[in-house]
């Protein structure tokens, strides 16, 4: 007898009692639906990240302040910030292993209005050297340039659809975009319009999840301190920049750590300088979707486990309700071998279906969450593969008990049961 | 029949069951009989004669527990569960009284299964198949449920589905109790076909007189024992042996 009998069989079988067979399967489809979902989630998510890294560079590179882990006071002086000649000397000593050095913060969320109603921007200060770590493609005009900063002009750099939406089809360039900030009015000058773009930007990378940052107009830094009412302007927790390409980047990170750390930090007993690297970040990224990933899996390795004894249950059931039958095929010449194959490929086709079934809604719901944040992909090949052979498996594992008790039924006994 | 090496050779018989020990029951107690080929025989007796035992027996569903049961010359008295359905498989073709078809297949797979456990290929078992279900004159029905199907159709199949690896006996077992009289006419004209054009080894295990009167042969079981064995061919009518029995079979 062939294979291919056997599964007509099974599928005969399974055809007389429909619903029960889907109410089998339900198990089986929640776990393996489970498993698919988090993995093309996770593949949409990674995705996502990476391109906005891969915007970026993977060499960017943040250096920051923050208080030692343990500080003798636990709040910022002013000696402790960056400065502006910290970072002029900084990019002198390390020229040539570095690119881009670039200022940028963001001071708040400013509002404008357009046609009577109010829109929210965020209020981003940047220098010159942020122009290409803040990865904003510039299509008209320029960005904000070390003069505005250190003239602490009103100019400003908007999204083109921010401009479209203020000024139409007219030129933005040498309009006036006017925002309220901090209970104020302040008149920014367009000097230039940076493309829109859905999944972020620059220091974007750092937070590229973060949707507000579509709305975000750049000023200069200086300016930005101003209207923000710092006591004193010029002075940083942090800046940007980008890895020479021939610098391996956690090697760098730490000379400039390191030289910052010896060089203004040698005495300071609260606050250290760190560094942050895109790499890094996606590391983390990746720890947390793992951890997510195990979860699930466990939630799923559950939900199998209880789909699998649900199979056993009703394959029993099954083996109950066709004793005669059994019984019948053995008077025929059935080996217990025949009988027992039987039942382990039923429940191995009850299994199989379901989690075929699972595999597609996976897909879908799975996409579905990757819908919201506008990126669509395809499951892992391998979750299909392991999500395959793994519930086949659950239907082998948890069909034998079943099918072996049918092998070793008595055909006498078998055919007297009513 | 010029082979008369017998198909069924049984020597001293006993079959006990063990219901907790020491006790056990014995059921059959040193049955010895032959049926050469060819032969339509009946085994009568009342219930609890010990007939179904007989039966399961000669069907290869069970062994004996002492003596030896030659089927066409190979002792399976002492043989493994696999042979043993191979045995049942190629060699013993079983008639229920409740006809026992596989409710969720046609009638032509149920005639196919014997053959799909011989391992024999689809064209093949369809072929063979639907010969069988042409002689007992089935074949508009061959691609019917057996839900869709009367009594004496389901038994036709089932007769069909005994001859499907040309066995060496038929063995049927009240194969008319389910039925009308009428009906049970026709099945047991298919048997008398089969025995008569075929020359079909038959082994009849009924309560009904009548029926075993149609037979060659009438082996009569009382209590384990073989209490009568009647050659009931007209022209050797009532050998030495012959108890009389009454209506309900007993003596």
């Amino acid at each position: 007898m062939n294979f291919s009998e056997y599964i007509l069989m099974a599928l005969a079988s399974l055809k007389a009692n429909k619903m029960r067979a889907f109410l089998t399967m339900l198990g089986i489809i929640i776990g393996i639906s489970a498993v698919i979902t988090i993995t093309t989630m996770g593949n949409i998510m990674r995705k996502t990240v990476k391109d906005a890294y891969s915007s970026v560079g993977a060499n960017a590179i943040n250096i920051y302040i923050r208080l030692k882990e343990k500080p003798k006071r636990n709040y910022y002086e002013d000696g402790d910030f960056l400065t502006d000649s910290m970072i002029e000397q900084f990019a002198e000593k390390f020229s040539g292993r570095v690119d881009n050095v670039g200022k940028e913060e963001n001071v708040g969320n400013a509002v404008t209005r357009i046609n009577h109603k109010d829109y929210t921007l965020s209020l981003d200060g940047a220098d010159e050297g942020y122009s290409v770590l803040s990865m904003s493609k510039i299509i008209s005009g320029r960005f904000i340039s070390d003069s505005d900063v250190s003239r602490m002009k009103q100019v400003c750099v908007i999204s083109d659809k921010q401009a479209n939406k203020m000024f139409g089809n007219a030129n933005p360039l040498g309009q006036t975009v006017t925002i309220m900030f901090k209970n104020k009015t302040y008149d920014f000058k367009v000097v230039g319009i940076y493309k829109y773009t859905t999944s972020g930007a620059a220091s974007g990378a750092m937070s590229a999840m973060d949707s507000s940052w579509n709305t975000r107009i750049f000023i200069p830094i200086s300016t930005a301190q101003r209207i923000a009412g710092y006591d004193t302007i010029g002075r940083y927790w942090e800046f940007y920049l980008n890895g020479a390409e021939s610098e391996n980047v956690e090697q760098l990170s730490q000379d400039i750590v390191d030289y910052f750390n010896s060089t203004y930090y040698r005495n300071n007993d609260s606050i250290e300088v760190k560094y942050y690297t895109a790499e890094r970040e996606m590391q983390q990224f990746d720890n947390i979707l793992s951890v997510v990933s195990i979860i699930i899996s466990i939630i799923a390795g559950i939900s199998l486990l209880v789909g699998g004894i649900g199979v056993m249950n009703i394959m029993l059931v099954s083996v109950t309700e066709r004793t005669r039958e059994i019984g019948v095929r053995k008077a025929l010449g059935a080996p217990n071998t025949a009988i027992r194959l039987q039942f382990i490929i039923e429940s191995m086709i009850i299994c199989l279906i379901g989690g075929i079934i699972g595999i597609i809604l996976g897909i879908i719901l799975g996409n579905i969450a990757g819908m919201i944040i506008d990126t669509m992909s395809a499951p892992s090949i391998p979750a299909i593969i392991i999500a395959v052979t793994f519930s086949m498996a659950i239907g082998v594992f948890f069909g034998y008990y079943p099918a072996n008790k049918a092998a070793k039924l008595d055909p006498i006994e078998a055919l007297r049961y009513e | 029949m010029s082979d008369n090496k017998p198909v069924i050779d049984m020597r001293s018989i006993v079959k006990s069951f063990y219901v907790g020990t020491p006790n056990e029951l014995e059921i059959l107690h040193g049955l010895s009989f032959t049926v050469p080929k060819g032969e339509f025989v009946s085994v009568v007796g009342a219930s609890g004669s010990g007939k179904s035992t007989l039966m399961n027996i000669i069907g290869a569903l069970d062994r004996p527990t002492l003596g030896q049961y030659f089927l066409d010359g190979t002792d399976i008295s002492k043989t493994d569960d696999k042979t043993l359905s191979e045995i049942r498989n190629k060699k013993i073709g079983f008639v229920f009284q409740t006809f026992n078809l596989i409710s969720r297949t046609t009638a032509l797979k149920n005639v196919e299964l014997p053959m799909l456990y011989a391992g024999k290929g689809k064209r093949e078992r369809t072929e063979k198949a639907k010969e069988l279900l042409e002689m007992v004159e089935m074949t508009e029905r061959m691609s019917h449920m057996p839900n869709e199907l009367s009594g004496g159709q389901k038994q036709r199949i089932a007769i069909a589905r005994a001859m499907a690896n040309d066995p060496s006996i038929i063995l049927a077992d009240e194969p008319t109790g389910a039925l009308d009289s009428k009906t049970g006419r026709l099945v047991m004209d298919i048997f008398h076909k089969l025995h008569r054009e075929q020359g079909k080894t038959i082994v009849l295990i009924t309560h009904n007189n009548e029926l075993a009167a149609e037979t060659d042969r009438i082996i009569t079981l009382a209590d384990g024992n073989i209490i009568s064995d009647i050659d009931n061919r007209p022209n050797l009518k009532h050998s030495e042996n012959s108890v009389k029995l009454n209506k309900d079979g007993d003596i």
